[in-house]
């Protein structure tokens, strides 16, 4: 079985590469697909000859073109796409923007860790339940 | 400059009261003037009038007089009997106007007794006039009728003579009389104008003063409206500086530790024992920055009360901080009694806040070799006992609470400084933490309008006590 693709879209380049380096050292098999901006990650998967159905989302909230909350409020008002399990992963640990992102349909809301350690725990709980606890929509 | 402004403000408010006092007495006693001269020019015109009924009546005793004279000669020369009966009639009319004289005269005593000399000349008169009337006497009693006639004849010069003395007294009277009446009404006329040129004074002087009191008041509205405006745009600016803080400074910090993170970890193998350390080093001065940062954020944030205060009681709200800090206290087997505590009007988050920083505090000052003992207790005090007390609270009551513990205490000189933001009596390596947590509670007890203090002598526990008004002072 091929393993289905992860997306992520982050304007920072630092937290791709962190993130990136997370999912390699926690043995994650599934190929993660990194985006700049909403916009790109939008691109991705309308584009046909893509044709994919990604496993998981992973969205920053503040980008620029489209930050997470545009794209999570389109992908939740399509229908191909409404299914996908979307996890915000942002910086932000204000009230507001927690309750915004549930709100617009987001599953899971993780604040970034401050350290490398406890960003590959975080990425080490996503697999243990995204990937292996949880059965999600084919 | 304040200091300044509330000085005149106060000899105006003087410089007011006495303008006012000053005109209020002017004018009573411009009007009591008044009410005394408006007497004074009644009382005379009363008079004057009273005079031209004695001379009124003076001419009608004299015209009285002649007609009685003219009808008695109209009979005496015509033989005519018809004029005796008309000559009596004008006689019986005489006392009646001499009488009216007598009781308009009354207050005038020379004028009485001339009055009187009259009416005794009159009775004489009338007698006379009754032997001249009684029909054909000059024929009958020539003698007599011609002595009578001769006496009446000279008693009517003499009261003439007499109605004229009286008229003329009178007139001077009279004059005299309208001369007071005309001199008062002028008074009364000039005492109209004083006291309405005094009044048109104070009048508008009160109304120049208020009216630039007013646009002196709305200058200080506006530049207080300013102020608030400055205020709120500084307060929404301190928000924004928190956002970005705890944003985007915490941002590369995130970086600079996770990199050096990934480093140790991927190349653990790799690297000398020094590179090692240094990795370390960058690794823990981020972590210890971004804790700054953050209490430096919870800090400020607790400027702002947020909530709304509630009615609670305190005994939950300790409940609260123990259960925040339980895992604390039972890996070093603390122990917390506590009186029972009153309900307050509090911000509940931040008493927690509160009891949990001073709790935590105590605990982890504690003596090595003993088990950690938190004592709370509460009684009500009178404001005034508490030291430096603010003059507005000296007269409330304040539920005090003491938090005493077993620890290591402090110098007693540190007293106030142990509140002081990121202030730490001890080495970093000895004592982990920012400094913040008193701060904090220092902050949240003003927040609540209350004290807090701190007692103690080095190696014998420490003691704070926290006194919260007994009234809510929240809004």
């Amino acid at each position: 079985m091929v393993n289905r693709q992860i997306l992520m879209a982050d304007d920072d380049a630092d937290d791709r590469f962190l993130v990136q380096a997370a999912f390699e050292d926690n043995g994650i098999p599934n190929p993660v697909v990194f985006f700049e901006d909403g916009e790109q990650l939008v691109n991705y998967l309308t584009d046909t000859d893509n044709d994919i159905s990604p496993l998981l989302i992973l969205l920053d909230l503040n980008m620029p073109k489209r930050d997470g909350r545009e794209v999570l409020q389109m992908l939740r008002g399509n229908l191909v796409w409404n299914a996908i399990p979307i996890i915000i992963f942002s910086t932000s640990n204000a009230p507001d923007d927690v309750n915004a992102a549930y709100q617009l349909g987001a599953n899971c809301y993780i604040i970034k860790p401050s350290s490398y350690e406890g960003l590959k725990e975080a990425v080490m709980n996503i697999q243990r339940f995204w990937l292996h606890t949880a059965t999600l929509p084919v | 400059m304040r200091l300044i402004r509330s000085i005149t403000e106060q000899k105006l408010s003087w410089f007011i009261r006495f303008l006012l006092g000053t005109s209020l007495l002017l004018i009573i006693g411009l009007s009591y003037s008044y009410h005394t001269i408006n007497k004074e020019l009644v009382y005379f015109s009363e008079k004057v009038n009273r005079t031209q009924k004695v001379i009124t009546a003076l001419k009608e005793t004299s015209s009285g007089l002649y007609e009685v004279t003219f009808l008695t000669n109209s009979y005496l020369f015509l033989k005519d009997t018809t004029y005796i009966n008309k000559s009596l009639a004008a006689l019986d009319r005489l006392p009646s106007i001499v009488r009216n004289l007598d009781t308009l005269a009354s207050d005038n005593a020379s004028q009485k007794k001339r009055i009187d000399t009259l009416e005794d000349e009159l009775k004489k008169f009338y007698k006379q006039y009754a032997i001249l009337l009684r029909p054909g006497s000059y024929k009958t009693d020539p003698a007599g009728f011609n002595t009578a006639y001769k006496t009446t004849t000279r008693d009517v010069v003499t009261i003439r003579k007499l109605l004229s003395e009286i008229t003329g007294t009178e007139n001077k009277l009279l004059t005299n009389q309208e001369q007071s009446r005309d001199n008062y009404s002028r008074q009364i006329f000039r005492y109209n104008w004083i006291i309405m040129l005094v009044a048109i004074i104070f009048l508008s002087s009160a109304f120049i003063l208020l009216d630039r009191e007013l646009s002196r008041n709305k200058l200080y509205r506006v530049e207080l409206e300013n102020k608030i405006e400055n205020l709120n745009r500084s307060n929404s600016e301190l928000e924004q500086f928190a956002y970005v803080a705890s944003h985007d400074m915490q941002e590369p910090l995130r970086k600079i530790r996770s990199f050096a993170d990934r480093i140790i970890i991927k190349y653990r193998n790799e690297i000398s024992e020094d590179v090692y350390q240094m990795l370390t080093r960058i690794d823990s001065s981020s972590q210890r920055m971004q804790s700054l940062i953050n209490d430096l954020l919870a800090f400020s944030r607790t400027v702002n009360a947020g909530s709304k205060p509630k009615k609670v009681n305190l005994s939950n709200l300790l409940a609260d901080a123990k259960a925040n800090l339980s895992e604390m206290i039972q890996e070093y087997k603390a122990v917390i009694h506590s009186e029972v505590l009153p309900v307050v009007e509090v911000y509940p988050s931040q008493i927690v806040q509160l009891f949990q920083n001073l709790l935590s505090n105590s605990i982890k000052y504690r003596k090595q070799e003993q088990r950690p003992v938190i004592r709370l207790t509460h009684r009500v005090v009178e404001g005034d006992i508490i030291p430096n007390v603010t003059p507005a609270h000296r007269d409330i009551q304040f539920h005090k609470i003491k938090i005493m513990d077993n620890g290591i205490g402090f110098r007693k000189e540190f007293a106030d400084k142990i509140f002081v933001i990121f202030q730490r009596l001890h080495d970093r390596n000895k004592f982990e933490g920012t400094g913040i947590g008193l701060a904090i509670c220092k902050r949240v007890v003003s927040n609540h309008n209350g004290y807090i203090f701190a007692e103690s002598t080095e190696g014998e526990g420490a003691s704070f006590s926290i006194y919260l008004p007994a009234e809510s002072l929240l809004q």
